[in-house]
């Protein structure tokens, strides 16, 4: 405990930022984009500063990270910051240096854009590299879909900002309850009882109320410290496995995707939204889960095509219906559609307004 | 699973040091584990400490929160980290060989 540091918290944010922008902090005017990719944004003392905004894989290397540091170094004194959905921007206080920027992205191939009316970034999680209770991959599963949807990331052709978010299984770190387009990972099968293992490696009571529909229990044997799972009831949603290690749930060949549609967290317009299931399941398939991919593109082009200037993935389906939803994406209706759990009363149609 | 012996005993434990069978635990086990743990001599306030999740343990099959550990030995969480410099779980509950906390930690 010698010479130990606690307490410090991070760096003071105003330490890092560029002149320009310490200057005039709480005094800017207007912000144009002037291209996707390039935000303006003038003071009111005419002072200006352009922020290069430029796609980021999230995971990286200290070699990438110095690699856009230097960059930073050359052509914006040093300073660079990181958006919410990960994206790095570039702050440019001297327009002279903006051109070559563009010019230098470009040779290294580093993607300007995530500005406007376009599919920026994908927020996401740890996947299959970090975490221990994942139905899906992460990273594997957002860089093919970034890889699809790559002509929506430089350009402003949408009727309005389309986020997609992933999670890896339903503890859903990150935005997906409340994205456009949700990539979810999902179990189909029910956890498997260790009953040797159980006794040490977990609090039983606390496995027992981790379990959202009731179905484990103690073990009717009294003499077995353990616990049951009533398979009828389960949902696999995996949680009992996050408290407990003596239940795994993990299934590579039945596991696999869920897809929500609609959610929103802005207040623009129409309050936030949560995001809804649009597909129940799409399998697990790696590399280039192709499966969904296609279907993550199929609701991103029937959205471009459908929805109105300024009109938000939940907003085109709330103005269309659900049933007209279902049916310009071809996504099947299946039961999995229709709510089961506890207040899913609120979710029926109780109006006889519905379209054949 | 790593195996560990001390003072003529011997702990199954996992990789974070927790005990993997939590019959094994023993006053040696306290003992192998302090120094791990950061603590030079183990006074009255460990034992009442580890005393108390081992009774909770025992009495309720889960370990007690934080906030019903303080109120029942009467030391703030403060004095707990004094005590146990790696807190209340990886600290005092691996010393008592409870089994490893889960969850999003």
């Amino acid at each position: 405990m010698a010479e130990r540091i606690t307490d410090i918290g991070p760096p003071h944010f105003e330490k890092f930022l560029p002149p320009v922008i310490k200057e005039n902090y709480g005094k800017w005017k207007y912000h144009e984009i002037p291209e996707p990719g390039v935000l303006r944004h003038v003071a009111e003392n005419g002072a200006e500063i352009y922020s290069v905004r430029v796609a980021s894989p999230r995971i990286m290397s200290t070699l990438q990270a110095r690699d856009l540091c230097d960059i930073a170094d050359k052509y914006c004194s040093g300073y660079l910051r990181f958006t919410s959905r990960h994206n790095f921007e570039f702050l440019v206080s001297d327009k002279s240096k903006l051109e070559p920027l563009k010019a230098e992205l470009a040779k290294r191939g580093i993607p300007k854009g995530g500005t406007g009316h376009s599919i920026t970034n994908i927020v996401h999680t740890q996947g299959w590299i970090h975490c221990h209770t994942p139905a899906i991959d992460a990273s594997g599963v957002v860089k093919s879909v970034m890889d699809d949807l790559f002509g929506y990331f430089g350009s402003h052709k949408l009727p309005a900002q389309l986020r997609i978010s992933l999670a890896c299984c339903l503890n859903m770190c990150g935005a997906v309850h409340c994205s456009d387009i949700a990539i979810l990972g999902i179990h189909r099968t029910p956890p498997k009882v260790n009953h040797e293992r159980l006794r040490h490696l977990c609090e039983i009571p606390t496995t027992i109320a981790a379990c959202p529909t009731g179905a484990i229990r103690p073990h009717p044997d009294k003499s077995i410290k353990s616990v049951v799972v009533n398979e009828e009831r389960c949902m696999y949603c995996g949680n009992c496995y996050t408290m407990c290690p003596a239940l795994p749930v993990f299934d590579s060949v039945k596991g696999g995707v869920a897809l929500l549609v609609g959610g929103k967290v802005s207040n623009a317009k129409t309050p936030p939204m949560f995001s809804r299931l649009a597909v129940p399941y799409l399998p697990n398939n790696p590399p280039r889960w192709p499966e969904v991919v296609q279907a993550v593109r199929k609701i991103v082009t029937k959205y471009a095509e459908g929805a109105n200037k300024w009109e938000r993935v939940g907003e085109w389906v709330t103005r269309i219906g659900w049933e007209k939803f279902f049916e310009v994406c071809e996504i099947p209706f299946t039961f999995q559609h229709i709510d089961d759990y506890r207040w899913a009363y609120d979710t029926y149609r109780t109006s006889m307004h519905f379209k054949f | 699973m790593a195996t560990v012996e001390f003072k003529g005993k011997t702990f199954t434990v996992d990789e974070d040091g927790f005990l993997e069978n939590l019959d094994q635990w023993n006053t040696e086990w306290v003992d192998y584990v302090k120094d791990s743990e950061g603590i030079a001599e183990l006074n009255d306030e460990h034992w009442k400490v580890i005393n108390m999740l081992q009774d909770y343990y025992k009495k309720n099959g889960i370990a007690p929160m934080v906030r019903i550990l303080s109120k029942v030995t009467g030391f703030k969480l403060k004095h707990i980290y004094e005590l146990f410099p790696s807190g209340p779980g990886k600290g005092a509950c691996k010393m008592a060989g409870l089994a490893k906390p889960t969850g999003c930690v």
